[in-house]
């Protein structure tokens, strides 16, 4: 970098040069990082005791939401809220305030290196890897392999690289890139989207505008945690509990468990798993008899008092939440998670959906529209099923894909194990990781070409819902790299230049920042901007100044679901595989997420439900456990047909008895110090089950429990004197 | 600011004084108790993280914790509303007589309670004297232990060590330490107010927990200053103080459900 001009020296010819406006324009791409100095040598642009701050995105989960990160001396301090980014106004989730863990995390891959596949990075076959060497070995597995033969995995985030992938794949004629988050699995996005499409025509997602709404009615959507866009939609519950003075909304939530989301709800309703739907209908009919009038032809064949009878809800709690329904000014109802993950997932949704249309709430405030399409984006692309995923996984292991790319996603922990992954890799001969922690994924690879973490990374990120403009978030290092490390996106653009022709051809670009702009250049001149500029590199340098571009106003579609309640809606009995007397319920750590276990401070936050710290917990209605002569921190063996683990007991007393239930975010067996041997991963036990959707049916297992003779402690931040009259004899 | 208690009218005196001159409020119809404000400050006051095992002895170094307790049994069972529970900075504190170090003294001119790392002798007779049990003792120095650091040629690396903020002390083993409310954010607010020749403005900066958190439950502000939002919150009719009938003064206002 020594030989290009530093952002330092850019500086000082900028302010000899008298183009000092408000507004710097034209760096280079080496001129915009940021380096971190020695105290002895500072830039000018810094001053003793005084910050520098750098808007960009977080890259935590792939909601978007804008940071501002404050660093001192080149090193990144903390992370706070871009306070304009319309996804989160200033706010951000305990993820996102832990990104800087990722970022000076002991574990990160310093430099690229080719190593045998399932050692550690340590034990390298090459040790003199350099930069042009990997750029080589990229150049030759686009050239020398058939381009149908090459598959490209992608995480939910960011998005411009996964445009340049797409544009990469298109021109070359590869399969389009595959994105798979385990979020998008856990919260049913595929079934979500094909519900919406069955009801509106279109493959969109549903904005849920639950701050305007006065009931609330959630069937397993953990909006409150993880689910989409989880810090908008907090500021929507905010806003629906104290944002009127003159009401505060209701809120409902049916599910089996309390989880984080259900107990802020003012009324829980433990259903029997794989009912929701039915509820939903019966909710329906009753509501539609209170209001008088007609029976819409969709609740029309449903017979409340089975469903009653049938999902553990009795009749008078039916009655009085349909009441609810009737007289509300504006009532929601919001299907997701576990309610939608079985095999009338489907079914599920579309009933839920329907009692919005019941209450005609489409288009208006605290309704369901449609989520606008974010600037520069054609139409939805949602991330993949796990069907498709396992389609990916036979092709890999029928020897169809040749060389396989991989960035932001690590499927062998993500994915269900019964899909198979980790063996369908071995069948491909070559595998590029591109991950910036050594995760399992990353450890099967051939190579590891590690890309910055995102508080050193360009980009852009579109927000996909839980806001009503349309948002595209911008992403500039806040820091220089801390290793040798180096953007995806400039590697793939030089290993297209070196490999000529038609790939040369597909990303005529000299650096990623170029490629970025090309994209942004469509939106000079776009209406209703919250700024624009004349041309390129003014418009950029806003774009960082401000962490992006956005509309002023809402563009949410107004859904038009005229003919939703017309015809008769079914829903079928659930079906629920292996042959154990326990519904089995797996759902994503609110604070962990899929990929925070590499963070300590995440691992030191509570479960805000358990506030079990550093560990997987079974949680265990104590009647159940009583039954079973099973106490607290007890080990037990929880059999599925997939596959077996063994994880400590908690007694927790707010979830169905018939039902245990597990986090997903532990259990790895690489991802650095702070993940590596911690806690068990309850995806071993899903079996590979689809629905119509494509969606795993995550939620439609029954597993056996076993005894063990272990006992572990789990620390947790609760006493436990006092807790079921625990430990006061011996106090 | 001291009260002769002599004097006549001390009684209302007290009173006024008892309203503090920083104070919070806490919204629990609203927290949904996603630990964005206990990840805020960790990252905000160089917190250490203590590791699963010193965890389980309960020494985690939490300056803010989110509280919740079950009332009821299954079906009818109810998580009570989460609750942050940080140090409330008393106007009559608990732990400040017990320090025979007086580590613990109140600030006159912020009024709140101050804690001094390089008096404090580590005697934690104030976290046990503390009611709310919001003061966390440091077992071990933390931040230094070898596991957190990477062998770079022979020297110990320590990767989090960049993150540290410069404003805030990093503490050592043997020390006693609880939440700040962000001095040094009030200290950097009050100076640059200072230089402008203003005074600071309400909401013009506010603590790391009440920034991040998502729902707007957590507001800080001058309680002294009628016109502020954090006092107007305080003074609705849903406004509750905790242990308050031990008469220590709390600075925080939590505002029930309804």
């Amino acid at each position: 970098m020594s030989e290009n001009i530093s952002r330092r020296d850019f500086l000082k010819l900028a302010t000899v040069g008298a183009a000092t406006s408000a507004v710097l324009t034209g760096c280079g791409p080496s001129s915009r990082y940021i380096k971190r100095e020695p105290y002895m040598e500072m830039p000018e642009y810094t001053y003793n005791g005084l910050s520098t701050y750098y808007a960009t995105t977080c890259r935590e989960c792939a909601a978007g939401c804008g940071l501002v990160v404050r660093t001192m001396q080149g090193r990144a301090i903390k992370v706070e809220g871009n306070a304009s980014n319309p996804v989160n106004l200033g706010k951000t989730c305990a993820r996102g305030q832990a990104t800087l863990h990722g970022l000076y995390n002991p574990d990160r891959v310093e430099n690229p290196l080719k190593h045998a596949r399932g050692t550690s990075i340590e034990i390298r076959i090459d040790e003199s890897v350099t930069w042009d060497d990997a750029i080589q070995v990229v150049a030759d597995a686009l050239k020398n392999n058939d381009p149908s033969e090459i598959g490209f995995l992608m995480g939910m985030a960011p998005d411009h690289l996964f445009d340049l992938v797409s544009d990469l794949a298109a021109s070359i004629g590869a399969p389009a890139p595959l994105r798979y988050g385990a979020l998008s699995m856990f919260e049913a996005r595929a079934t979500l989207i094909k519900a919406s499409e069955n009801l509106f025509g279109q493959a969109a997602l549903p904005f849920f505008d639950i701050a305007n709404a006065d009931l609330v009615l959630s069937f397993g959507a953990n909006f409150l945690e993880t689910w989409l866009s989880p810090v908008a939609y907090t500021r929507g519950f905010a806003k629906m509990r104290r944002g009127n003075p003159k009401r505060r909304g209701h809120f409902i939530q049916f599910e089996s468990r309390i989880s984080q989301t259900a107990a802020k709800a003012d009324e829980w309703i433990p259903l029997l798993p794989g009912t929701e739907g039915l509820v939903a209908l019966a909710i329906g009919r009753l509501a539609a008899e209170a209001k008088g009038g007609a029976i819409p032809k969709a609740f029309a064949d449903v017979n409340p008092r089975e469903v009653a009878s049938m999902s553990d809800v009795s009749m008078e709690k039916l009655e009085h939440i349909a009441q609810l329904v009737a007289e509300a000014e504006s009532a929601i109802a919001i299907p997701g998670g576990s309610a939608l993950g079985l095999n009338n997932g489907l079914q599920a949704a579309q009933a839920v959906l329907a009692l919005n249309a019941l209450v005609d709430n489409f288009g208006k405030p605290g309704g369901v529209s449609l989520s606008p399409l974010a600037p520069n984006e054609d139409e939805y692309h949602r991330p993949a099923s796990a069907q498709e995923m396992n389609e990916f996984v036979g092709k890999m292991k029928s020897g169809g894909v040749k060389v396989l790319f991989v960035h932001g996603v690590n499927p062998i922990f993500e994915l269900p194990a019964s899909l198979g992954f980790a063996d369908a890799l071995a069948s491909v001969p070559q595998v590029i990781s591109f991950a910036t922690f050594p995760d399992e994924t990353a450890l099967q690879a051939d190579y590891i070409f590690p890309d910055h973490h995102g508080l050193e990374s360009w980009g852009y990120q579109r927000s996909a819902t839980g806001v009503s403009q349309s948002v595209l978030s911008g992403a500039q290092p806040a820091v220089s790299p801390n290793y040798d490390t180096r953007a995806t996106a400039d590697v793939l653009l030089a290993a297209a230049q070196m490999a000529g022709g038609k790939f040369a051809e597909a990303l005529p670009f000299k650096d990623e920042v170029e490629f970025i702009q090309s994209k942004l250049v469509n939106l000079i001149g776009e209406a209703d901007g919250f700024f624009s500029a004349p041309e390129i590199n003014t418009f950029s340098a806003y774009f960082q100044q401000h962490g992006g571009w956005w509309k002023k106003s809402s563009e949410l579609v107004a859904a038009s679901a005229s003919s939703a309640l017309d015809k008769s809606l079914q829903v079928e009995a659930a079906e629920f595989a292996g042959e154990g007397e326990y519904f089995f319920l797996p759902f994503v750590a609110p604070t962990l997420g899929e990929a925070g276990a590499n963070k300590p401070w995440l691992q030191e936050l509570p479960d805000p439900t358990t506030t079990v710290m550093w560990n997987t917990w079974v949680e265990m209605n104590p009647e159940t456990a009583h039954h079973e002569g099973i106490e607290n921190d007890d080990v037990i063996k929880i059999v599925s047909e997939a596959g077996e683990v063994e994880a400590p007991v908690y007694l927790y007393p707010a979830i169905r008895p018939d039902t245990v239930a597990m986090p997903f975010g532990q259990g790895h067996t690489a991802y650095g110090r702070y993940a590596a041997g911690r806690g068990v991963n309850p995806a071993n036990l899903l079996g590979s089950h689809f629905n119509e959707a494509g969606d795993l049916t995550f939620a439609g297992m029954k597993v056996k429990i076993e005894k063990t003779a272990r006992k572990q402690i789990l620390s947790r931040l609760e006493s436990r004197i006092g807790v079921y009259n625990e430990g006061l004899e011996e106090h | 600011m001291g009260i002769d208690l002599n004097l006549v009218g001390a009684k209302g005196a007290i009173a006024e004084e008892a309203e503090g001159k920083w104070g919070m409020v806490i919204d629990q119809d609203i927290c949904t108790g996603c630990q964005a404000c206990v990840a805020a400050c960790a990252m905000e006051n160089n917190l250490p993280f203590v590791g699963e095992e010193d965890a389980a002895y309960g020494r985690t170094m939490h300056w803010i914790r989110v509280e919740r307790f079950w009332e009821g049994a299954y079906p009818e069972i109810k998580a009570t509303p989460f609750q942050p529970m940080l140090c409330q900075q008393c106007g009559h504190a608990p732990c400040e007589p017990v320090c025979p170090v007086f580590a613990t003294p109140h600030s006159e001119a912020e009024q709140i309670n101050l804690q001094v790392y390089n008096r404090c002798v580590g005697t934690r007779y104030c976290a046990n004297n503390c009611p709310y049990q919001v003061r966390s003792f440091n077992w071990r120095d933390y931040h230094t232990q070898p596991f957190h650091a990477n062998d770079v040629d022979g020297q110990l690396v320590f990767p989090f060590h960049n993150q540290f903020n410069p404003d805030v002390t990093v503490r050592r083993r043997g020390v006693m330490e609880k939440c700040t409310f962000c001095i040094q954010r009030i200290h950097t607010a009050q100076d640059k107010a200072k230089s402008e020749g203003r005074e600071v403005e309400d909401g013009e900066f506010t603590t790391a927990c009440a920034q991040a958190c998502p729902a707007n439950a957590i507001t800080f502000g001058r309680m002294d200053d009628h016109e502020s939002l954090v006092s107007q919150l305080a003074h609705q009719k849903h406004g509750v103080k905790h242990l308050e009938e031990l008469n220590t003064l709390p600075r925080i206002t939590y505002l029930k459900e309804g």
